[in-house]
Order: structure tokens, then C-alpha cells, then sequence
């Protein structure tokens, strides 16, 4: 048992594969109408990936996405550092953030829209406050972390407050920030599919729906696929960045949840 | 105690106090047509007004109906599957690859297949808010658990407790803290999910509201159901801190 | 009678390598008789007494008790761990009932034995505490009569007082002797303390250094009862500390 599961990759694909089976024989054994067996739905991945149209909108979505990302890193990190390390500045936010904690973000796609239509300004707003409350707490919890007798040093080798947030709190929070960017990353994807579902204008969420309503079910799972492998793609992809960053830290095989 | 946290929570209204003075001041000042941004109190006197509205409270009824149907199916589950991993190396390795795999995928995305196998009823929400809430708890459940000092299980099994129930009455009472973790981060998803999905398709349900409202330019009842499920939502983790503080009771890991 | 006969322990180490912690281990313990088992951090002896109480399995060799293999805990064997190992959702009186309640007593003689037990140990009054709110040498008396409380034959303590200052260690100490010469439970205690294994002990057995192997058992003939004060100011006391700290290699003053 050791010997399979040590190889890196396998134990994940396996998985895939016996998720594959199950659904195939679930299709096959139920015969609805709305559950096509998986080869068939398989067979349309490549249809909409080729597909000029669709892949523009894709494209599109994980442009708007990572915007979103981008900005809500900007924003959030510095906000998550102050927090951690100034009593007054963590109790200025924390009772904003903790009232903004369970508003659904992409619930607010229909007034954003109100504002700044239904371009890519509201989409990759949302994207970016969705973003924004995972990392600044893990920024926090990182910078809140950050031993004391560190900062000492620092400031007994003549640092000042910006050098030591730039060179001593920044890098020991790391491994904190991308716990948060992690987390970050996954809900940025979520963020996105949602808030497209719910604006029905354009995107990848858009695609869905619209095969839905236009009752092309293998087009629907196609898509459904898709989105998977963009969010399991992403998160290996950030597990990477991440491990190649803060190889110093412990590594732990945390797994990233969220939802917006 | 009090003489410290009383600036502190004065600085911490602070933000909330200037976001609505500036909401207040936009559409005071006529600066944002009210067809856009409807004055603070005019939302304020249709909450209270609707929390007063049987149709509205039904609406709300059946959101949380949909909300405590799914966060109990993934409690239920989470806990299971978490527990068998961490108790059996079988379990592990065919639970732990299925959840790398599954955790990081948007769940929302499987939504349009819950409806076409649950069709558009209740069945799908609650399976959508199921999917979702599991992940956080059964990673909480499994970390939890593996890291419970064996020796605290020895103790159980030197005394005579059986493996099984060591695994109920040991293994899981010690990872309580950790486990009652996830449950409250599931819940808050929870909330968040039943929200969206019945945005996203329903007929009725307090994301229905919103949707409705929109389509027919009511701004002020666009915010009634969004604020209700925000206030939920900060109600019912504020409600299970309290349910998590009684419970762990002895733990050094409680405040 | 406790029979370890030629038992081994093979660690496989992360990288896939094995690493051998424990020689080639055969010791016979009479019954009623109290067994130091000395060596240097890392030598294994631990291993070794989890290894009598079924927690672990051997690689290699076989315990046998009064002539029946051990093949898992059980409650004629009771541990006393170094941390302690107390159910921290339960408080005193109920961790020391725990073992009781597991064998069927009824509950009220298994309150009533377990508040005797706690008054043996001295913790009367500490009933309704949680383990959180007690000292160190508090939570290991608690430890001691949750052992006991289910009647063990066998007491295997792993370092027990180790996390213990200097004060209440021998305090600890005196306390054990008083209750094991009442009843003469065999014992088997781990310890990397010379004096401590020479105060209490029928028999020392040093272990070298990884793997742990014995080098040497040596008989500890001192009069019993045995009372601190005398015996620190006795010269055979002082001969058998000086000569048992000579074979353990010093390892204290090279690290």
C-alpha cells in the first residue's frame, strides 16, 4: 500500500479515474435523462475548448479572476500585516470584517451591477471583496505570530517600523500569507463561476446555464469537468509556488477550503 | 477589562459608523440617485417591516430549512468519513486522494447537474449547501483526529474500552475543539451557499427575493433578504461560539 | 510474571529507511517486584514499556504474561504516562471513575471507590476540577488513581515524573513508594534518573544507547520501607548511584 501511494501524482489520478467509473455506472444504471454516462460528456471537453467562442469566454473569466486576485493581494496583505502587529489598527477592523464575514459576496453582484453595469468592473469587484476577507485574516494571523524577540533584534540592528515590517514581519508571516492565498485562489474561481451564474451575462458560469436551458446536458458536464480541473489545476499549481517559497516552514498538507 | 476594551470597541464601530454616514450622506446630498442607492433608513424601515411579513418569513423559513437540511447531511458525513480516515490506513487512502481531488473544485459549478438530477426543488440546494459544508468539516474532523495524543487513546484502551468505541468516545470527544471548528466554518458556508443557489435558481427562498426584487427595480427590497441572511449567518456563528464554548468545557484549547 | 523475551523494534523512518530502536531485549519481572528501566534518551525504553502494554507491537519476540502472549492492552496492565494522558473533557472524579464505569461497576460504588482513590492521592476537595485547572503533579496524582481505580496488576510507568520540578518529583516519589508498598503491584518504571531508579527500585536494568540493549542489571538490596532522608545519607545508597551513573555513560555531560 505504501509503495503505490508513495509515487507523487498517482493517488489523486486513481481517484479521478475511480470518480469517472462511478459516475459512468451511476449513468448508466439510473437512466435519467439529466445524468449523460461520463464518456459522452467527456467527448464534448475538447468541442468546447476548441470551440473560438467559448474558449474567449473562459479566457475571459480567468482574466477577470486573476485581476481580482491581484488587487485583493495588493489590499489585503498590508491591511492583514497592520492588523497583526497594531493592537489599535486590528481593533479598527476587526468588527467591519467580522460583520462582513458571512455576507454572500457574490449575493452582491445585482447591486454592483446597479453601479458599474454589467462590464467587467462589477465582475472583478466582486472577485477582489471575495478575495480580500481570507487574506487578510491569514496575513493577520501570520504578522500576529511573528515573535517578539525578532523584532528586537531587528530594532536592535537599527531597523525602523517600515524595514521591519518589509524584512522581518513580511517574510515570517509568509508561510500565514499563503495558507490565505491559497484559500484565496480557490474562492477567487468560485467567486467568479457564481457571480457569472447569477449576472447571466458572459463567462464561464454563463456557458452553464445557458447549455442548461438549452438542455445540452453533455455540454452542461463538459463544463462542469472543466471547472474542476481549472480549480484543482490552480490549487497544485499554487501548492508548487507555495512549497518553492516557504520550503523553510513545515510543510503541511493542508487542502484549501472556501466558498464565497 | 472594561476600561481597556471600551476605546477598543469605540475604534472598531469607528469603520462601520463612517460607512453608513457616507451612505447616508450620498443619497442626503442627492449624490447617488435613490433608484441606485436607496437611503439607509428607508432599507432599515422595510427590514423591520418585512420581519414583520408572514410571506417574507416563510421565504426565510424555507432558506433555513434548505440551510439546516444540508449542514446536517455534511456535518453528518464530514464527521464519518473524517473519523475512518484517521482511524484506518484502507480508509485513508482512498478517502484522502477523493478529497484533494474534490476540495479545491468550485462546487457551485456541480450545482446545474444537482438540478438536473434533483430537479429544482429543495433537493437540489440542500445537496448544493451538503457539497459544500462537507469539506471544511471533514478536513477539520481528520486533522483533528490524527493529531489527538495517542496516549489518550492507550489510557481508554488500557482501561478496557474497546478500539471502536474508543474511536466515538475518545478519539472524537478529543478532537471536539477541531471538529467543532469546521462545523462552525460549514455553517457560515452554509449560509452563504443556500444563499447563491437560490439566487441562482428558485422560485422562492430569501436569494429569490433579491433576484425578484432586481428584475423589477425595487432597490430597497434588494437589500431586505441580503442583510436577513448576513444577520443570520453572524447570528448563528455567534450562536454556535456560545454551543462550542459550553461543550468544551475542560479544554485547554478554549478560551 | 512478565516474560519479555528477545523483543526488537524496527522503525521505518520517512525516507523509507528502517532504523533499528530497540535490541535484542529479554527480561523476566517477578511478581510484585519493582523494575527501573534506565537509559539514555533515545535508547528506547519507552518503546520497550508500551510494548508490555500492548500499545505497540514488536518486530520481533514475544511478552508473555503469567505465560499468555500479549497481543493488546488490557486492564491488568495500567499506564502512567508522562503527559499525563488525562481525558480533558472529563473532570477528576470522573477520569478516575472512567476505567470503573468501563468495567460495569454501578455507578455509585464506582463514586465511592473513586473519591477513596482520590483521597489516597491526596487531591480531596479537586473532584469537580477539570485537569486544566490542576499543577503538574496534581494532574499526575489524578493520573495515578484513574490507573489504580480499575485494579492493574502491573503499574507501567513511562518517566512519570519527568515533567515534574525538582520538588514535587520527590514528593511524587514518596508518594508511589507508600501506595506501592501497600499493595506491591509489580511495576515496571521508566526513568532516565539514576537516583530515582535506585530509591525506588527492586532492580535496575541499564540500556545502551540505540538501539537500546541491556548492558547491565543490577540488584538494589536496600532496606524497605525506604525513607528518603536515611537513605540519601546511606553509603550503600550512594555506592550503587555512583556506580549505575558510571555504566550509563554520562551521556549528560558530553551533549
Amino acid at each position: 500500500m505504501r509503495r503505490w501511494s508513495a509515487i507523487p501524482g498517482l493517488p489523486p489520478l486513481l481517484a479521478c479515474a475511480g470518480l469517472l467509473v462511478l459516475w459512468e455506472l451511476a449513468a448508466r444504471g439510473a437512466h435519467i435523462d439529466g445524468l449523460p454516462p461520463a464518456h459522452q460528456a467527456l467527448k464534448q471537453v475538447p468541442a468546447i475548448l476548441l470551440d473560438r467562442e467559448s474558449l474567449f469566454h473562459i479566457a475571459d473569466s480567468v482574466r477577470r479572476m486573476l485581476i481580482g486576485f491581484a488587487l485583493a493581494l495588493a489590499f489585503a496583505i498590508p491591511v492583514g500585516l497592520a492588523m497583526g502587529r497594531s493592537g489599535k489598527v486590528a481593533a479598527f477592523f476587526n468588527p467591519l470584517l467580522m460583520v462582513i464575514y458571512p455576507v454572500p459576496k457574490a449575493a452582491l453582484m445585482p447591486i454592483i451591477m446597479l453601479w458599474l453595469g454589467v462590464g467587467d468592473a462589477s465582475k472583478t469587484l466582486v472577485i477582489f471583496l471575495g478575495v480580500s476577507l481570507p487574506l487578510i485574516y491569514h496575513s493577520y494571523q501570520g504578522a500576529r505570530a511573528v515573535e517578539e524577540k525578532m523584532l528586537w533584534s531587528a530594532s536592535a540592528m537599527g531597523m525602523n517600523g517600515l524595514q521591519r515590517m518589509m524584512r522581518i514581519v513580511f517574510p515570517a508571516s509568509l508561510p500565514e500569507i499563503f495558507v490565505g492565498l491559497r484559500t484565496g485562489l480557490v474562492l477567487a474561481l468560485i467567486t467568479m463561476v457564481t457571480s457569472e451564474m447569477i449576472a447571466r451575462q458572459a463567462g464561464v458560469g454563463n456557458i452553464l446555464f445557458n447549455s442548461l436551458d438549452m438542455a445540452l446536458y453533455d455540454r452542461v458536464y463538459a463544463m462542469i469537468v472543466i471547472i474542476g480541473i481549472l480549480g484543482f489545476v490552480l490549487d497544485v499549481a499554487f501548492e508548487r509556488i507555495r512549497a518553492w517559497f516557504v520550503a523553510w516552514a513545515d510543510s503541511q498538507h493542508q487542502i484549501a477550503v472556501g466558498t464565497s | 477589562m472594561t476600561q481597556r476594551a471600551a476605546p477598543e470597541l469605540l475604534l472598531g464601530i469607528l469603520p462601520i459608523a463612517l460607512i453608513l454616514a457616507l451612505w447616508q450622506a450620498l443619497t442626503s446630498f442627492d449624490m447617488a440617485p435613490p433608484a441606485l442607492l436607496p437611503p439607509p433608513m428607508a432599507v432599515f424601515r422595510r427590514l423591520v417591516e418585512q420581519l414583520g411579513n408572514p410571506i417574507f418569513l416563510q421565504h426565510t423559513f424555507t432558506t433555513l430549512l434548505r440551510l439546516f437540511a444540508g449542514f446536517a447531511i455534511a456535518c453528518l458525513v464530514g464527521v464519518t468519513l473524517g473519523l475512518m480516515a484517521s482511524s484506518s490506513r484502507v480508509a485513508e487512502s482512498a478517502i484522502r486522494p477523493i478529497v484533494r481531488v474534490l476540495a479545491p473544485v468550485p462546487k457551485i459549478a456541480l450545482y446545474p447537474a444537482f438540478i438536473l438530477i434533483l430537479g429544482f426543488d429543495h433537493a437540489s440546494k440542500i445537496a448544493l449547501v451538503a457539497a459544500d459544508a462537507l469539506f471544511p468539516i471533514l478536513l477539520a474532523t481528520y486533522q483533528g483526529a490524527v493529531s489527538v495524543e495517542p496516549k489518550l487513546v492507550w489510557s481508554a484502551l488500557a482501561a478496557g474500552t474497546t478500539r471502536r468505541k474508543a474511536l466515538l468516545t475518545v478519539v472524537l470527544r478529543a478532537a471536539l475543539p477541531s471538529v467543532l471548528t469546521g462545523c462552525r466554518i460549514g455553517l457560515v458556508i452554509s449560509c452563504i451557499v443556500v444563499f447563491l443557489a437560490e439566487m441562482i435558481s428558485s422560485t422562492d427562498g430569501l436569494g429569490h427575493l433579491l433576484v425578484y426584487a432586481s428584475r423589477s427595480f425595487e432597490t430597497v427590497d434588494m437589500y431586505v433578504p441580503l442583510i436577513t441572511i448576513s444577520l443570520l449567518g453572524l447570528s448563528l456563528n455567534a450562536g454556535f461560539n456560545a454551543l462550542r464554548r459550553r461543550l468544551l468545557a475542560g479544554y485547554p484549547e478554549a478560551e | 510474571m512478565i516474560a519479555i523475551e528477545r523483543i526488537s523494534k524496527t522503525f521505518e523512518t520517512r525516507r523509507g529507511a528502517s532504523h533499528l530502536a530497540l535490541g535484542e531485549i529479554s527480561l523476566d519481572v517477578a511478581d510484585g517486584e519493582f523494575v527501573s528501566i534506565l537509559g539514555p534518551s533515545g535508547c528506547g525504553k519507552s518503546t520497550l514499556l508500551y510494548i508490555v502494554g500492548g500499545f505497540v507491537p514488536p518486530s520481533t519476540g514475544v511478552v508473555a504474561l503469567d505465560g499468555k502472549p500479549v497481543t493488546g492492552p488490557g486492564p491488568d496492565r495500567g499506564p502512567v504516562f508522562q503527559e499525563f494522558a488525562l481525558f480533558p473533557w472529563k473532570t477528576v472524579l470522573g477520569n478516575v471513575m472512567y476505567g470503573l464505569l468501563e468495567r460495569g461497576t454501578p455507578k455509585v460504588e464506582a463514586e465511592a471507590k473513586a473519591r477513596a482513590l482520590i483521597g489516597l492521592v491526596h487531591l480531596e476537595g479537586y473532584e469537580g476540577f477539570y485537569p486544566k485547572e490542576l499543577s503538574g503533579g496534581m494532574k499526575q496524582r489524578v493520573a495515578i488513581a484513574r490507573t489504580l481505580a480499575y485494579g492493574p496488576s502491573i503499574l507501567l510507568m513511562d518517566e512519570p515524573f519527568g515533567a515534574l520540578d525538582a520538588h514535587t518529583r520527590t514528593g511524587m516519589q514518596n508518594e508511589l513508594l507508600e501506595i506501592w508498598e501497600r499493595d506491591r503491584k509489580t511495576v515496571l518504571f521508566v526513568t532516565h534518573s539514576v537516583e530515582e531508579a535506585v530509591f525506588l527500585s527492586d532492580r535496575v536494568v541499564v540500556l545502551t544507547r540505540s538501539p537500546g540493549r541491556i548492558k547491565e542489571t543490577i540488584r538494589i538490596d536496600l532496606p524497605r520501607p525506604r525513607r528518603r532522608k536515611e537513605l540519601l545519607v546511606d553509603n550503600r545508597y550512594q555506592r550503587l548511584v555512583v556506580e549505575i551513573e558510571a555504566l550509563m555513560d554520562t551521556p549528560a555531560q558530553r551533549r
